[in-house]
């Protein structure tokens, strides 16, 4: 019997624990969630949910004491996904409803999508199916969690807010937003990250998923 | 203190105790089909069987319309019967009484399209139109039929409705009376002796003997003696010496001579002895064959938007079997729909809690304006009654005399059903 | 425009997926459980569960078969019937949905969206609307296309989206099971009137009215029902009409 790798999935008030749960279920992994910071340090692989406001994510993260676990997590070289506001916890600062610091695991910014103009083309929170194209003409896919994802592919967003990595090489891939392009997948060695959801964007977010699971 | 089932009375000769049936919602009291013409104010109600078990009669036929009926051989039946009556040279050959109802638009689509019969159909009108009833019944005619629709003499219909209201608490019997006389008399008068009805009202509780041919019974539509018939709970030499009516007027209303319909060889069937009949599949075949249209809003005291819409009047039909029987519109569509499988008891329950008895509020103002008798229409019947003009406080006034001991009690803040559903047997 | 979604939309009544006509005669088509993972894997975009008769008994009822179906599908889920507090959304977003669609207890509280758009986010919040026609524009109804309201349609979607609904969900209930088309005036007149996703609702029989409700209609989704339900035709065709509009769909 093989056994099923058991991801620690953190657990700090804001997210949909148990649609990640389910999800990494169908890939054959286990979920267990944390909520404290030794059951994070103990963690052999981590992802790091989240849905919410960028400062509600740090409230959350500051008041169980998950920051420097995190940081710790990190250091050592092993995998994490950040997803959706995961994600953008993930970077240098936000700036939803104030300025904020993060993460300061990749250098960047979190900033609003901006608001449509009379003609618009676009919703703003973006919700829907997007796809996902290479960051750059040259960004290839091998190694990062969107190994088996054809480009072009759809994926679930839902979001108002973006990131800007400040290291271009840690932008994987882009969507578009009406007339804007975003980032919308970063990798950093052990790091990644997608805006999207993967457990909510069928089996292209399960072979996301599965991959991280390579990692 | 409360007094005990013994002392209470039950009118209309209603059994004193109130029971639920244990498959659907239909309570003890419910009245069989009555013969109308004969119908008085003393006049005492068959109602509805109740077995050992606790289980109604037409869950009963329910039951064994599912299970025992070999449906296959009754239409071989009506393949033999409709081979039997169908012209040879495309004239009528049958009558399909109706309104344009789901039912009777089944029923008439049926028989021409699949059993290649050629049926004129007969309406008698709705004491006053719904938009979406006229509407339905334009939609059948287009569906490919000759329609005869006899509108009964206005002030007439509005007097015996009121006789009927007053007398009976049972504004709808006019329309009961004309409709199931209608067919019966083209018949005689146009030659046709082959009646079609749709379902048997034994389904919905007559007594199970009642569903075993396919004939409607002799009694419902013809009359020998006419000294012994009554219309509104008035007596025929009432209605002239009284109110002011001719044979002319009442005449519509009377069942169709016995003689004149034995030599006809008239025959009545019941199309639902020969075809399973499910209402609301009825429903969707009229909507696909036919644009049929449901009610846009729902039909107060009840949920449905599908059974029987085509008069304004019926709203109050069904408040006034509430205030007597106990038993509103919600009870009657859950019971058939629990029947036919589409809801469930508990589900029938909730139905009946929440929508049963509610007062008919849409075209109540138009209602009573309709059941009034001003001089000027009345100058003769008006001196008759002692409250001419129809009130909503008259109306309620009467209401009370209607409510049986045994099925209500009366409190500080109005009326209480004694037995409901939800409370005694959920 | 963004990519267009297309929504199976199942109205679920106890154990079992049923279907209608004008929101009316409820025939029972099967479980909803096994018609839901068949869509999925057709490639429905996102799910939307009705409990039919959660205002007939006060609760909405469908956590059990929510958390049956998210096991197996990974698309987003919205629910909706008698949801009417905090709590409901609480327990419906815990067991797997990720949605809560509104109606009912909207417009009797209009403030009820604020309070649900700030303890949950908007996105997780549609506001649900039945439009029944009238001489001049829409009326919005509850209960299942039952009880009127007096309230006008468009403006209630409008006034929605102000107080803080993710999305509108506006359902004919003219058109509603009929299979003759949307009714596109009404998508058209909301869509122009919010700047939220609008996802059209009610009369798909084709999928061609599915490619006219978005590229004519402009909403940003439909939701059908019948079309589906009946094997009439699959989610493949529907999107295949859209994308012949020019229109991008999850599934090229």
């Amino acid at each position: 019997m093989t056994t099923s790798k058991v991801v620690t999935v953190v657990d700090y008030g804001l997210g949909n624990l148990f649609s990640v749960e389910r999800a990494l279920a169908a890939v054959g992994a286990q979920a267990r969630f944390a909520q404290r910071a030794e059951d994070l340090l103990a963690a052999d692989r981590v992802i790091l949910p989240g849905v919410g406001a960028f400062a509600d994510g740090m409230r959350g993260l500051t008041e169980r004491g998950l920051l420097a676990p995190i940081q710790e997590v990190v250091a050592r070289g092993t995998p994490l996904l950040g997803i959706c506001l995961g994600m953008q916890l993930l970077m240098t600062e936000g700036h939803e409803f104030g300025h904020h610091q993060g993460l300061g695991v990749l250098p960047g910014a979190v900033v609003p999508i901006p608001p449509p103009d009379a003609n618009g083309g676009y919703k703003v929170p973006n919700m829907g199916w997007g796809r996902l194209l290479p960051a750059a003409s040259d960004t290839s896919w091998q190694g990062t969690v969107l190994a088996d994802v054809k480009r072009g592919e759809h994926v679930y967003f839902v979001h108002g807010f973006v990131v800007q990595p400040s290291v271009e090489q840690h932008a994987v891939a882009m969507a578009e937003c009406g007339p804007h392009r975003f980032c919308a997948s970063v990798r950093r060695e052990n790091v990644h990250g997608t805006q999207f959801h993967p457990e909510k964007s069928g089996p292209a977010g399960q072979a996301i998923l599965s991959a991280f699971l390579k990692m | 203190m409360e007094q005990t089932t013994q002392e209470l009375e039950a009118y209309y000769g209603l059994p004193r105790e109130v029971r639920f049936c244990r498959r659907c919602v239909i309570s003890n009291q419910r009245p069989n089909s009555a013969v109308e013409f004969k119908h008085t104010r003393d006049s005492k109600k068959a109602t509805i069987g109740f077995d050992a078990e606790g289980v109604c009669d037409a869950c009963r036929f329910a039951e064994h319309k599912k299970a025992t009926i070999d449906w296959k051989a009754r239409e071989q039946q009506l393949r033999e019967l409709c081979d039997r009556y169908r012209s040879s040279d495309g004239s009528y050959d049958c009558l399909v009484p109706g309104s344009g109802g789901k039912d009777s638009f089944y029923a008439a689509h049926k028989l021409k399209y699949e059993y290649g019969m050629h049926p004129l159909t007969v309406t008698w009108a709705p004491h006053i139109y719904t938009d979406w009833g006229w509407k339905n019944h334009r939609a059948w005619i287009n569906a490919g039929f000759d329609n005869y629709l006899f509108t009964p003499n206005g002030r007439v219909h509005r007097l015996l409705t009121r006789l009927a209201v007053d007398n009976l608490f049972h504004p709808f019997q006019p329309f009961i009376l004309g409709q199931k006389n209608l067919a019966p008399r083209m018949a005689v008068m146009l030659g046709i002796p082959l009646v079609f009805y749709g379902e048997n009202e034994a389904e919905y509780g007559n007594p199970i003997a009642d569903t075993g041919t396919a004939l409607r019974d002799q009694r419902y539509f013809t009359v020998d003696d006419y000294s012994k018939v009554y219309l509104g709970g008035a007596s025929l030499v009432d209605l002239m010496e009284r109110y002011g009516l001719e044979k002319v007027d009442f005449d519509p209303y009377l069942p169709v001579n016995a003689e004149r319909a034995a030599k006809l060889k008239m025959e009545v069937h019941y199309l639902g002895y020969y075809l399973k009949w499910h209402p609301q599949s009825c429903y969707y075949y009229a909507v696909e064959n036919g644009g049929f249209q449901a009610a846009p809003e729902r039909t107060p005291g009840t949920y449905s938007k599908y059974n029987s819409i085509d008069d304004r009047i019926d709203d109050f039909h069904y408040y006034t079997t509430w205030i007597k029987f106990g038993i509103g519109r919600a009870t009657y569509d859950a019971a058939q729909e629990i029947r036919s499988g589409d809801i469930t008891r508990d589900e029938g329950v909730a139905l009946v809690k929440r929508f049963d008895g509610e007062f008919p509020e849409r075209f109540a103002e138009e209602i009573f304006e309709y059941l009034s008798i001003p001089a000027k229409e009345f100058p003769k019947a008006t001196a008759a009654f002692a409250q001419p003009n129809m009130t909503r406080a008259t109306f309620m006034e009467l209401a009370d005399k209607f409510r049986s001991p045994h099925l209500w009690r009366k409190t500080s803040t109005g009326w209480e059903l004694r037995h409901t559903i939800w409370k005694d047997a959920p | 425009m963004a990519t267009v979604r297309v929504i199976p939309r199942l109205d679920i009544k106890g154990p079992n997926l049923v279907k209608g006509i004008h929101l009316e005669g409820l025939r029972v088509m099967g479980d909803p459980a096994e018609f839901a993972v068949r869509y999925y894997q057709q490639g429905a975009d996102e799910l939307l569960y009705m409990d039919i008769v959660a205002s007939l008994y006060g609760r909405n009822n469908l956590t059990a078969v929510v958390e049956r179906t998210a096991r197996d599908i990974f698309v987003p889920l919205t629910v909706g019937g008698g949801v009417r507090s905090i709590d409901d959304i609480r327990t419906l977003l815990r067991v797997g949905a990720d949605k809560v669609a509104i109606n009912t207890a909207a417009i009797r509280n209009p403030q009820f969206i604020s309070e649900a758009a700030r303890t949950f986010g908007s996105q997780c919040i549609v506001l649900s609307i039945e439009a029944k026609r009238t001489p001049n524009g829409w009326e919005a109804y509850t209960d299942n296309g039952r009880e009127k309201t007096g309230v006008d349609a468009v403006t209630w979607a409008e006034r929605g989206m102000e107080l803080g609904a993710g999305e509108i969900l506006v359902t004919s209930v003219d058109q509603e099971g009929t299979s003759k088309g949307f009714d596109l005036p009404l998508v058209t007149a909301i869509s122009k009137r919010v700047r939220i996703p609008v996802i059209a609702c009610g009369g798909c029989g084709t999928p061609e009215h599915a490619a006219q409700a978005v590229a004519d209609g402009k909403a940003d989704a439909v939701a059908v029902a019948t079309v589906l339900h009946y094997g009439r035709h699959t989610i493949r065709d529907v999107k295949a009409a859209v994308r012949a509009r020019g229109l991008d769909v999850r599934g090229a």
